[in-house]
């Protein structure tokens, strides 16, 4: 079969092909798609499921990976900070069953708080990283990731970029599932972290390393045979092969596939008849580094390009015109590689990320900023969707650090400057992921702040996955339902205030500043479910009394009403949700609702 | 002809009608690539896909060379343009959604594109789909009228055979009824 799939996809059709039997992971732009796509296929030896956050995904995949069984988790790259503990650890303990951490990093970024390299990552834990170019070729090494791992008894990185993740190719394989039989838990010393063992086992992690170094080198290849070699990897692979089109005979190309651990004869080999090396790889100078180190302890000397001296951006993702750029400036623009493009070229300003319109979380967002207008306040904000929060208008967001991160700084923020009222917001997926704690911690330490739980029934930001308030699973079936309000009574926090975001604004704005008005740990849930889960019913408009003053515009900033060329206002009535918050700021009565079908 | 671009705003579909192009290539035996780039919100946002056939190519359309530029909407058609060249192809949906920040009218925008391209044809999907009660549809309705009118060469039958090789059956029904319609009417 032929299908044009998605570098997740691939890799999902080709862990099921390869008879993962679990597979775990916690949504994150740009890995989401590798669970999302498993769980379309079903065996009676495979278990998929969306875990609370990426801790819990690696240490069921080991748990699993212990009694034998092959393991998939799924996570973005600052998920495997999250998840960095069980790694680290997992490498002195080793795996039974092939186990692969699936990370995706996000140069650019696209969607991410940072541009970290999990490559790196690999050098630091001492683990095999696998680093494809397409979706074609993750499909294909999926299966000697399983058998690497299980044949060295270690976790295996597979790490893909957003150009790899969500690029789609066509790929033609059969879909013919090879199962691995499950042997079940064998009870082993082994098993057991020990600080005495971990130094033996730490001898024994770089010895394994060194002895799979060849086995690795096949997946890694040589093109051309130009005096000038250019070293590559994942998708800039592919962004060298087009920039130096026509200009094959000049260059040669050693792409790497395997970033870590480097095979320094394959390396050796292939500089030996080199007169420059170029290095063109994203986020950080692996590659060049790695090379360097390997050149120097063999006393090779050549001169080098890459990001060490400033050829090549440390930051953002390349492409063809970037390469090409970088080649231009190389040889100082003698190649001529670029050719002209289009000259007269319309500047347009960038779209500003904002909440969807009919988004809860408007309606949430205004409610606190009128319940705590003329109050200095300070709002934390944390991870999804709602970290728009601090776009304009609504501006009720002044810091966003990492998962969970809202609650904690906000204690600390009190700690520090005890005058201000502070107010965390994190929403429903998150807070399980990573909020309990947070909220546990200053309920223990009496720190008296405000939580808003932004509750949208879904995780909306990586495409509506289901988590534990939800309770449903990931097929959609029935699990079990944690209740955010019980969570929070179970602490010992008894003011808890729950409100529903699209109900009526100023009783709203009441409610929450009554709440606000005594100086003591309190949770707030809103709890409505995203707008983008339910067709609506009915849409807004504007009608002749319409003022033009932009109140409901200035206000709301919700993306559905605008101004016309002509001054007149305006509200899309594809993209009206018909949540009816702009309603409540018009001074005429010039808003008004509409059944769909009218 | 080998490379495409698709521009929007989230929620119009792009990522589909990007998906079903890849695949209607697919079908005819070519090797295509594609990639596209997603704004921080659901909806709303920028996304511009590239669809590129050949294998031995990266995901992203290097600047200036796109053959054909499907806009499903005007700003971001406009937005995209550094990736075309005079010669380019410009399909662009009857769709105009302003950013908040910005100046430019559509008719200035519409203007633009008239001076700098020979090749334009403007289409009516948001409306048709809208008309034909399904708004959500305004991509394969593009798709199907863009065929319809031989700007890409693929049949009917063509077309039904990869919605239902991407759609969920259900998805596929309410598409194939709207794909029927469209070739019978507009
Ligand atoms: S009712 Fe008003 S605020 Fe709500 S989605 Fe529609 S236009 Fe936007
Ligand atoms: S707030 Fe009311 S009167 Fe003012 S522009 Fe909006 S609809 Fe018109």
């Amino acid at each position: 079969m032929k299908k044009v799939l998605m570098g997740n996809e691939a890799v999902a059709y080709s862990l099921f092909i390869n008879g993962v039997n679990v597979a775990v992971g916690y949504p994150g732009t740009p890995s989401t798609e590798v669970i999302e796509t498993l769980k379309n296929f079903k065996d009676d030896d495979f278990y998929v499921e969306w875990s609370t956050n990426e801790k819990v995904a690696l240490e069921i995949a080991a748990g699993a990976s212990l009694a034998g069984a092959r393991a998939v988790a799924t996570m973005k790259q600052v998920g495997l900070n999250v998840a960095a503990d069980p790694l680290l650890s997992l490498t002195i303990v080793g795996v039974e069953g092939g186990l692969i951490v699936f990370v995706a990093d996000d140069p650019g970024p696209h969607s991410s708080q940072t541009e970290q390299d999990t490559r790196n990552f690999a050098r630091f834990c001492n683990l095999p990283v696998f680093d494809p170019s397409s979706p074609k070729e993750a499909f294909e090494l999926i299966k000697p990731a399983f058998e690497i791992s299980e044949k060295y008894k270690l976790p295996v990185l597979f790490r893909m970029t957003t150009r790899v993740c969500h690029s789609n190719q066509s790929v033609e394989f059969e879909f013919k599932r090879e199962k691995k039989k499950v042997k079940g838990f064998v009870k082993k010393p082994d098993w057991v972290i020990l600080p005495a063992l971990s130094y033996i086992k730490h001898v024994e992690l770089k010895q394994k390393l060194q002895n799979m170094k060849k086995e690795l080198s096949v997946y890694n290849k040589i093109e051309g045979r130009g005096k000038i070699g250019i070293i590559t990897g994942g998708v800039s692979y592919f962004y060298v092969k087009e920039a130096i089109k026509g200009y094959d005979d000049l260059f040669s190309i050693f792409k790497i596939t395997i970033p870590h651990p480097l095979d320094e004869e394959f390396i050796l080999e292939f500089v030996k008849d080199k007169e420059m090396l170029i290095f063109i790889e994203e986020l950080d100078p692996v590659l060049e580094e790695e090379v360097k180190l390997i050149l120097f302890e063999n006393g090779r000397i050549i001169s080098t390009y890459g990001k060490r001296n400033g050829y090549v951006p440390f930051a953002g993702e390349l492409d063809v015109d970037k390469v090409k750029d970088i080649l231009n400036r190389i040889f100082s623009n003698k190649l001529h590689i670029k050719e002209n493009t289009l000259t007269d070229i319309l500047q347009i300003p960038k779209r500003q990320a904002q909440l969807c319109a009919g988004c809860p979380h408007r309606n949430s967002f205004l409610v606190v900023k009128y319940a705590t207008k003329g109050q200095d306040v300070v709002f934390t904000g944390d991870i999804g969707c709602y970290t728009l929060g601090f776009a304009k208008p609504i501006s009720t967001t002044d810091t966003c650090l990492c998962m969970g991160a809202s609650i904690t700084m906000a204690q600390g923020l009190k700690i520090a400057d005890a005058s201000k009222k502070i107010i965390a917001f994190i929403g429903d997926s998150t807070f399980f992921h990573s909020g309990i704690t947070g909220l546990v911690n200053s309920y223990y330490n009496m720190h008296n702040i405000t939580v808003c739980i932004l509750d949208n029934l879904t995780t909306g930001m990586t495409g509506f996955q289901p988590h534990p308030g939800t309770g449903k699973k990931i097929y959609g079936e029935e699990g079990k339902k944690v209740n955010i309000e019980n969570i929070v009574k179970g602490i010992g926090i008894e003011k808890i205030l729950v409100i529903d975001p699209y109900s009526d604004f100023t009783e709203n704005v009441d409610k929450v500043r009554e709440f606000l008005n005594t100086e003591e740990l309190g949770v707030i849930v809103f709890r409505r479910e995203c707008a983008n889960l339910k067709s609506r019913k009915s849409y807004f408009k504007i009608n002749q009394n319409c003022l033009k003053c932009k109140v409901c515009i200035n206000v709301t900033g919700c993306p559905a009403i605008d101004e016309d060329e002509n001054g007149s206002i305006f509200i899309d009535s594809v993209l009206c949700k018909s949540c009816g918050l702009c309603k409540n700021f018009c001074p005429n009565n010039a808003i008004e609702k509409v059944m769909e079908n009218e | 002809m080998n490379d495409i671009i698709i521009a929007g705003i989230g929620g119009q579909g792009n990522i589909l009608l990007s998906r079903v192009i890849c695949q209607l290539f697919t079908n005819r035996g070519f090797d295509v690539k594609s990639a596209e780039n997603i704004g921080m919100s659901q909806r709303g946002g920028s996304v511009v896909s590239y669809i590129r056939v050949g294998d031995n190519v990266g995901p992203i359309v290097p600047d200036g060379e796109a053959d054909i530029l499907i806009g499903l909407e005007i700003t971001e058609a406009a937005r995209n343009i550094n990736k075309i060249n005079k010669d380019s192809l410009i399909i662009l949906n009857d769709r105009f959604v302003k950013p908040k920040n910005s100046e430019l009218e559509k008719q200035q925008i519409l203007k633009y594109f008239e001076k700098n391209f020979r090749k334009l044809t403007i289409i009516n999907a948001c409306n048709i789909a809208f008309k034909l009660n399904m708004p959500k549809a305004e991509n394969i309705t593009m798709l199907t009228l863009i065929c319809k009118k031989g700007i890409l060469h693929f049949s009917k039958e063509e077309i039904l055979t990869v919605l239902s090789q991407v759609l969920s059956p259900p998805m596929y029904e309410m598409n194939k009824i709207l794909v029927e319609k469209v070739y019978e009417k507009y």
